[in-house]
């Protein structure tokens, strides 16, 4: 019993962190505009952006709201249309919901 | 000779230090902006709070293994270290918000009250670590150190909440639950035996 539970605890310590991917997005490489792009459409639209990146296959942009929330917002490659803003973890916004 | 060397504080303090020079070393070359040190600031303080809350358990499971006692002896060395990265963490927090009222504006969101908490707790645990403060409050001390454990379940939320999910900060504090529970059903069975 107390070796099964060591070796658990011993197993567990050892398990590497897991990617978290909130939006999956499956859009072809040829098919995704540029990242720059969706950066400039939302300084356009008020936003402030820190930083972007490709997580889970879609857009993730860091940054500002137009009213002043921090959020990490979720976009299509592709099309841009918005797919998931969350504040802290606090969701704002998701597709279909 | 070396066992001499390795076994003195400092040595382990250094240990300690390591990945936050590491983690400084990528903000002051620019690599790493305050948002990217919010991650392995907060990550480690985590590990380093629920390795330390391990030592109890581990000790009880190993029956005292020596090896066991040897980090018992630099818990609070642990303690402090959590601490500490913890302290950093909300300090590249706040460089990364700019402005107080962006930090206030933040506080209500229970992502964020939950991380305040969990740091404020570990302040008076910090700060009661040296041998004087021990003596100082006698029994009271192990009583006060108790707060660790509303700290890590603080902790927790604030990881799961500002994630979003579950896993990563299911997966650190897993052995920890798990060595808790052994801790739990240990104390349940032997309970009668006092009675």
């Amino acid at each position: 019993m107390r070796k099964i539970i060591l070796a658990t605890t011993l197993a567990l310590i050892a398990t590497p962190a897991f990617a978290t991917g909130k939006v999956k997005c499956d859009v072809a490489e040829a098919d995704m505009k540029p990242r720059a792009e969706l950066e400039a459409q939302l300084v356009g639209d008020g936003w402030k952006v820190k930083k972007s990146k490709v997580d889970g296959g879609c857009y993730e942009v860091y940054g500002t709201l137009p009213t002043g929330e921090n959020v990490e917002a979720y976009f299509d490659p592709a099309t841009f249309e918005k797919l998931y803003v969350a504040q802290r973890g606090k969701v704002l916004f998701k597709k279909g919901e | 000779m070396l066992s001499e060397y390795l076994n003195r504080p400092l040595f382990f303090w250094f240990v300690l230090t390591l990945p936050g020079v590491a983690m400084l070393y990528s903000y002051a070359t620019g690599v790493s902006d305050a948002m990217d040190m919010l991650h392995p600031t907060g990550e480690t303080s985590a590990r380093l709070l629920i390795i330390a809350l391990m030592i109890t358990p581990l000790l009880q499971l190993t029956r005292g293994a020596k090896w066991m006692r040897w980090l018992q002896d630099r818990r609070r060395y642990i303690g402090v270290a959590a601490f500490l990265y913890g302290l950093a963490h909300l300090v590249f927090y706040v460089i990364d918000m700019g402005t107080l009222q962006a930090i206030a504006s933040e506080i209500p969101l229970p992502g964020i009250w939950t991380g305040w908490i969990a740091l404020l707790l570990m302040v008076p645990l910090a700060m009661t670590s040296t041998d004087a403060a021990m003596r100082a409050l006698k029994r009271g001390w192990k009583r006060l150190q108790r707060l660790a454990y509303p700290a890590v379940v603080l902790t927790l939320a604030h990881w799961i909440i500002i994630h979003n999910g579950l896993t990563a900060a299911l997966v650190h504090v897993l052995p920890l639950a798990l060595l808790e529970l052994y801790r739990l059903i240990r104390f349940l069975r032997k309970a009668p035996q006092h009675a």
